[in-house]
């Protein structure tokens, strides 16, 4: 067994290839999934029924269906509906559109959880829209819900792995390529397996510190 | 029912136990001798030790030193086959366990089974007796207790009161030689208070051979048959009830006493 | 205008996902459950080797699982069936994340309860069969069924690996009749109603559990 880790190690290049891609990937997803889940949670928490409803239906629908599903459409339905895409563009969108619904959710449970307290001081002072927003409530948010916004990126990184069908080469797609190039499945994906295990955990690790700062300044 | 009217050798016999947490030493040289058919209450200002003693009894607590003797034999020890003593094991401490009885101040019932359930579970499950017989020795303990109409209530419909007396039950129901009583209306407001006493007095009566660690002073001086006073894990004085209260040997008692004049 | 030739189809694969992700959590809860009390117990060896196991399958997307069992098995010798292969690497999966579920509902026992158990000469066995399982479980239920709706969501993986699920169903006909949008958005409301009814069911257990016991 040895000498079949060796021969998969030999093909260092391809697995760190996969590794980094799959590491850009889920940067680029967090960064702008977090960002338009905060224009999304407005409308997700608003008081016009009609705005809530539609936002509320959007959010449900999109996590309902699985992750592969969605970038199966992106990377077939969309061309048949005219807008031709690479499966970059595809992976991209899918990643990011599944994820803004799940952090939209989540902010919006931790904003429901939050003390009134917060939002009326804030006003109180007269702090209103985008600058309540940014200044009192949004802070807030994110250390109410930072193990869990953390939580959701691992399943980012996890669910990256799908979009090896749409022959993104991330790390998963490259090692079945290791495995059908050299025929050791076995120590292939368990290579795989630890390099996904280091990224979970960098992430779980980062999180637990960003919380142990958080708790310092947590509402109550 | 057993008969706890022995030929005279006590039931319960604690020596010299001490307990450290840490640093602190919490039982200092404490020895207690109960007999059979008494009620001994202990009582003391809190952190004098009075619940670690009763947790050191049933080995909810092992003490770091000293012997405790249950109608003669050593609870936590037993002697091999070279004749050592060494800790008994897990079963054998579990059938220690069901020779004495603990009522605990915060209940400790089960809320996922009635006031029947309750007391039904351990007799059938752990002393494996007959389900008819437990059953209808539960249902005359619940009478008892005067609980017989809250048989199939869960715990959450029950008041405090209502809850500490279907424990005193299921602690009846296991038989045991002693039974020990941790502050047991400590938690219960006031008007609830009277009910639960009313049953240990009851059971005091009876005859049974009861450890009571309370704050209760005016059960303590009606049903007593001797008064130990604690104090910084240490047995300051014992004595029978009127002694005790109406003339209390030393200065710490006679200041515990103080308060509740 | 509605083709039921490829509703029927649909339907065939839908039933595939259903009953292989409810084969998957009926064997892979309990096996959570066992894993979660080696730890619990503290039984030498077992428990770290159990954290360890339990650490790295819940790392791992379940698409590189499925490929590891689906490739590395039959390298080791083993044939297996795709269908085998997708129920091994289902329960496997949720089996870890069953296993934390339980440890944590445990964990978080009341104490004082397990207490008064042992006061009354319980071994630890009897007090979990009596005591602690039979209020743990109700804890557990919510978590469960969130997992279940995540069991089915990551099923798809099982499509690369062969099996003839909903997802490879859709891919199919869109493949033959090169018209992929109604079989895919009909498989994403497929997928869709499965969810949402699971969502409702848990609502649901929740608010019978409360009812009847008062208490999660």
């Amino acid at each position: 067994m040895i000498d079949h880790f060796v021969r998969a190690l030999t093909q260092w290049p391809l697995f760190l290839d996969g590794f980094f891609n799959t590491v850009w990937l889920c940067v680029f997803t967090a960064i702008v999934s977090l960002f338009l889940a905060m224009l999304l949670v407005v409308p997700l928490m608003s008081r016009l029924l009609p705005v809530r409803a539609t936002a509320r239906l959007v959010v449900d629908s999109v996590r309902s269906v699985p992750f592969l599903l969605l970038a199966y459409m992106a990377y077939y339905c969309l061309p048949a509906i005219g807008i031709s895409l690479s499966s970059w563009a595809a992976a991209l969108i899918t990643l990011v559109v599944y994820n803004t619904a799940y952090f939209a959710e989540i902010l919006r449970g931790a904003w429901s959880h939050l003390p009134p307290q917060q939002e009326e001081g804030g006003r109180a002072f007269g702090f209103t829209g985008i600058r309540l927003f940014v200044h009192i409530i949004g802070p807030q948010l994110f250390i109410a819900a930072g193990p869990v916004l953390g939580n959701q990126l691992i399943q980012v990184i996890k669910d990256s792995a799908f979009l090896m069908v749409i022959t993104i080469p991330e790390l998963t797609f490259r090692a079945n390529q290791v495995q059908s190039i050299l025929f050791v499945p076995f120590e292939t994906f368990i290579i795989a397996g630890c390099l996904y295990w280091v990224l979970c955990n960098s992430v779980e690790w980062m999180v637990r510190r960003l919380d142990q700062m958080a708790e310092l300044r947590r509402a109550r | 029912m057993s008969d706890d009217k022995k030929n005279g050798t006590p039931v319960l016999q604690v020596r010299n136990l001490v307990k450290n947490f840490g640093d602190l030493r919490v039982l200092d040289n404490v020895s207690v001798t109960v007999d059979a058919g008494e009620t001994v209450c202990i009582v003391g200002p809190s952190g004098s030790g009075k619940s670690t003693l009763l947790r050191c009894i049933n080995l909810l607590e092992w003490p770091d030193s000293g012997e405790i003797i249950l109608r003669g034999e050593r609870i936590g020890f037993r002697k091999n086959d070279q004749s050592r003593e060494v800790r008994m094991n897990d079963s054998e401490m579990a059938r220690i366990r069901t020779r004495v009885g603990m009522v605990f101040q915060q209940f400790n019932l089960w809320p996922h089974l009635t006031a029947f359930g309750n007391v039904t579970v351990s007799p059938i499950h752990v002393l494996k007796r007959p389900k008819q017989e437990v059953e209808a020795e539960a249902d005359a303990l619940l009478e008892k207790v005067g609980l017989e109409d809250k048989r199939d209530e869960y715990p959450i419909r029950l008041s405090g009161g209502q809850q500490q007396r279907v424990a005193i039950a299921r602690a009846l129901a296991m038989h045991p030689d002693v039974l020990l009583f941790d502050e047991p209306t400590s938690s219960l407001d006031p008007e609830l208070v009277g009910e639960v006493l009313a049953v240990m007095k009851g059971l005091a009566d009876e005859g049974r051979t009861m450890v009571v660690v309370t704050h209760e002073m005016g059960f303590a001086r009606e049903a007593a048959g001797h008064v130990v006073f604690m104090d910084g894990g240490k047995v300051i004085e014992t004595g029978s009830p009127e002694e005790f209260f109406s003339n209390p040997k030393t200065g710490r008692a006679q200041q515990f006493l103080e308060r509740y004049r | 205008m509605v083709d039921w030739g490829i509703i029927a189809n649909l339907l065939g694969g839908a039933v595939t996902t259903l009953w292989i992700s409810s084969v998957s959590i009926a064997v892979g809860a309990p096996l959570g459950l066992m894993l979660a009390m080696t730890r619990v117990w503290r039984v030498p060896v077992l428990s770290q080797a159990v954290a360890v196991f339990v650490s790295i399958i819940r790392a791992t997307p379940v698409i590189t699982l499925a490929l590891f069992v689906f490739f590395g098995i039959p390298a080791m010798g083993l044939t297996l069936s795709p269908t085998v292969a997708a129920l091994i690497t289902l329960s496997i999966n949720t089996s870890a994340f069953h296993a934390e579920i339980w440890r944590a509902s445990i964990m978080d026992f009341p104490q004082n309860q397990s207490e008064a158990a042992s006061a009354f000469g319980m071994t630890r066995l009897q007090a979990f069969r009596l005591i602690v399982l039979p209020q743990a479980w109700r804890a557990s239920l919510p978590p469960m069924v969130n997992e279940m709706t995540f069991l089915i969501k990551s099923s798809p993986a099982i499509a690369v690996i062969g099996v003839v699920d909903l997802t490879r169903t859709a891919s199919r006909i869109a493949a033959y009749t090169y018209d992929p949008l109604p079989p895919y958005i009909s498989a994403a409301i497929i997928y869709a109603v499965v969810v949402f009814s699971l969502v409702r069911a848990q609502r649901v257990i929740e608010r019978i559990i409360v009812r009847r016991y008062g208490v999660l």
